[in-house]
């Protein structure tokens, strides 16, 4: 019996999860990718945390009395 | 599966610690690259395409903090696209093709599957048939329903890659499937 137009398309569908699935199988992940992707996420995460660092840094109040412990343990000016 | 997918990719913009990004981030990509292989593979060719694929993959976890939608794999298909265009500009050696999934590796990567998760009932009579339908394709309509059906591509990422409008694409996939659907009746 043929098949209407919404069949032929389900079919085709089905087949495109196969032929993935099988993909999928045939070809996962390889060494490099995950190193790849391994050592891409870190080098993000450590910029995030670098940002994080510089942003409470810029954040943080001025201290008061500024200068008052100048020179503690130091040399002192000339 | 998808939803599985958007979820993964949510928790992980969510997930402040190194440990648990890179467990995500595996869990991710493991079902993220080989669809961006095969993808990549259809548009550069083999000898170069690995590197390309490398690049995809990076340009994707950089751009992630920009993730917004419900279909992640078109968005990494949207990033791989950019990636492939930079390679064709920078490399003309890469130069764009296209070659269709010969019908015996459709076979082979269906037995794959199949031997995973068995067939549902009525399931192989479909295949046969959808397989029927691709071999009585003319070549240039097997392009646009393997680009639709297999590598997932909606009628506007083929509009984009045939220099189509969305509605021109549509049409040609439609009237591709009417075509061969008759011939096969």
């Amino acid at each position: 019996m043929p098949r209407d137009t919404k069949q032929a398309e389900a079919a085709l569908q089905k087949l495109g999860q196969r032929v993935r699935a099988g993909w999928a199988k045939k070809h996962p992940i390889s060494e490099r990718s995950r190193q790849t992707v391994r050592t891409t996420v870190r080098e993000q995460w450590e910029i995030e945390q670098k940002a994080k660092r510089e942003r409470i840094q810029s954040q943080k109040p001025p201290t008061k009395n500024k200068g008052k412990d100048k020179g503690r343990g130091q040399e002192p000016e000339v | 599966m998808m939803d599985d997918l958007i979820k993964l990719v949510r928790t992980y913009r969510l997930t402040a610690g190194l440990a648990d990004r890179e467990r995500l981030a595996d869990a991710i990509f493991a079902e993220v690259e080989p669809a961006m292989r095969l993808f990549v593979e259809g548009k550069i060719r083999p000898q170069y395409s690995d590197d390309v694929l490398q690049e995809v993959l990076i340009a994707i976890i950089v751009s992630l903090p920009k993730f917004s939608g419900d279909d992640f794999m078109k968005w990494c298909r949207g990033v791989a696209r950019h990636k492939i265009y930079d390679q064709y500009k920078d490399n003309l050696k890469t130069s764009e093709r296209f070659e269709a999934l010969p019908p015996e590796e459709i076979t082979e990567l269906i037995g794959l599957s199949v031997a995973a998760t068995p067939l549902a009932t009525g399931e192989g009579l479909d295949l046969d048939y959808a397989m029927k339908l691709l071999a009585e394709s003319k070549p240039e309509c097997v392009e646009s329903l393997l680009r639709h059906y297999v590598d997932g591509l909606d009628y506007g990422e083929i509009a984009e890659e045939q220099s189509l409008n969305y509605d021109a694409a549509r049409m040609k996939i439609g009237r591709c499937l009417e075509t061969v659907r008759e011939l096969v009746a």
